[in-house]
């Protein structure tokens, strides 16, 4: 009995070691921009190393706006926007699986019958809803109200200019 | 078929090309190959430059004047924010708000503090979370602002809710959708010119009619990478951690394709792929300069 029991649980826990080794090494990325690895989620952790763009890496947790990545046999984290996530985008295997099981990957059900929420065709056949319209004006806030919510938050307006760079590669 | 129904047809494929094509910012009316077209334009909807004040009348008639009355060569403030009323108004009544007064007391705050950030702080701005389990989130021209239940269940922090309404804000702010109904606007006149006489009624109601679609269709994906590289830096200067909305796109593009409640949003948005690529390559290095900002996790209203 203890015996069974124990082979079952070695063999329930070699399961999900191969499940969750699996889906790790699923999850890799392109590096989009040169940056530095660092030893932890934070700015001013150590530099451990240095990513080039278009290398390819292994995606190992998400923290914050970080991500945890391991690059040519570095560990280390960088930036969200350092690096495209490419395993769930397009027309790949996730996405026939899903439909081949119903689920998505999130685990939520999908629709593969057309039932769609909101369609373009809903909004083109939709009726002006003059009350629903003044409801949602009757919570519109002024901006000083917004600004004593801010600071009730720590929030303080900061200055920065918008980002320059080209917009289409 | 007769010539009316073939004339609308290739109107709107035009429509839809102009659309396609990004021809967003310029002024020139699409079909405007002649002259003559140009003049009949001006014609029709060139008129008044002013409203004229409606105190006396009650609220719906005033409200349906001015969207009759509409310059649509060079709309003003009132007419902008009078078309973005009628499409809002129209969006709602595919999906009503949530019945959560803090929620929408919530929402409304962090967006205008976003607001408040940009070039158009005079704007009257109104948020809304609507009653759908959809992905997505509506902006209208004059500052209305909406997203869906659905999009605002799986944010985690008011960084993430004031990037996307960053987003949203900015689409307002370049007038994107306006610009879109004004194109349609111009070319009804001009065909009106050529074959029909539409009232200038018929061609605002048109117009609206296409904006409360491409309030979720297509704009140019060039208008959807610019609210995104604006809408960051909105949230940035509003104090917030500027990676709320690349962490929120970072998590679509988490969701399938074949997901039914991103339908919608990949129909009419470049792949969240795409958006964070593009994100990356904007903002360079330029992000990493802004440091200190507020994610705000607790702070961020629980639906019930």
């Amino acid at each position: 009995m203890i015996k069974r029991s124990m082979i079952k649980n070695s063999l329930l826990g070699l399961l999900t070691a191969l499940a969750c080794s699996s889906a790790i090494a699923a999850e890799t990325g392109v590096v989009l921009k040169p940056d530095q690895l660092r030893a932890d989620a934070f700015s001013d952790a150590k530099v451990v190393g240095n990513v080039t763009k278009n290398d390819t890496v292994d995606i190992l947790n998400k923290k914050g706006a970080w991500l945890q990545i391991k690059s040519t046999g570095k560990t280390g984290w960088v930036r969200l926007l350092t690096v495209k996530r490419n395993s769930a985008g397009g027309n790949n295997v996730a996405g026939v699986v899903g439909v081949a099981t119903g689920r998505s990957g999130t685990g939520k059900v999908v629709s593969t019958t057309g039932i769609r929420g909101l369609s373009a065709e809903d909004l083109k056949t939709a009726q002006f809803n003059e009350a629903e319209t003044k409801k949602l004006e009757s919570y519109t806030v002024s901006a000083d109200e917004a600004k004593q919510f801010a600071a009730s938050g720590g929030l303080s307006s900061r200055q920065y200019p918008y980002f320059q760079g080209a917009s289409q590669p | 078929m007769n010539h009316r129904l073939l004339n609308k047809n290739l109107l709107k494929q035009a429509v839809m090309l102009a659309i396609c094509s990004g021809m967003m910012a310029g002024t020139a009316v699409a079909l405007d190959l002649k002259g003559v077209l140009k003049d009949a334009v001006n014609e029709q909807l060139g008129g008044k430059t002013e409203q004229p004040a409606q105190a006396n009348e009650g609220q719906n008639t005033s409200a349906q004047d001015k969207l009759a009355n509409i310059n649509w060569k060079n709309p003003s403030q009132e007419d902008e924010i009078a078309v973005g009323r009628n499409v809002t108004g129209t969006i709602l009544g595919a999906a009503p708000l949530v019945n959560d007064a803090k929620l929408q007391a919530y929402v409304n705050k962090v967006g205008r503090w976003v607001a408040s950030q940009s070039e158009r702080t005079s704007l009257p701005w109104h948020f809304g979370v609507i009653d759908s389990t959809d992905v997505n989130a509506f902006a209208a021209p004059g500052g209305y602002v909406l997203i869906t239940k659905g999009l605002y269940q799986r944010l985690t922090s008011e960084a993430q809710l004031a990037g996307v309404l960053g987003h949203e804000i900015a689409h307002i702010v370049q007038r994107h959708h306006l610009k879109v109904m004004q194109k349609q606007a111009l070319m009804d006149a001009g065909t009106s010119f050529l074959k029909e006489k539409i009232s200038k009624n018929k061609i605002t109601q048109r117009a609206v009619t296409t904006g409360a679609e491409i309030s979720a269709r297509n704009l140019d994906k060039r208008a959807e990478y610019e609210a995104d590289s604006m809408g960051t830096v909105l949230a940035a200067r509003a104090g917030y951690d500027a990676y709320g909305l690349a962490e929120v796109l970072q998590e679509m593009e988490l969701l399938g394709n074949n997901d039914g409640s991103v339908a919608l949003l990949f129909q009419t948005h470049p792949h969240p792929d795409d958006r964070v690529a593009q994100l990356s390559l904007v903002s360079g290095d330029q992000i990493d300069k802004i440091s200190g900002g507020k994610t705000l996790e607790n702070r961020l209203y629980k639906l019930k």
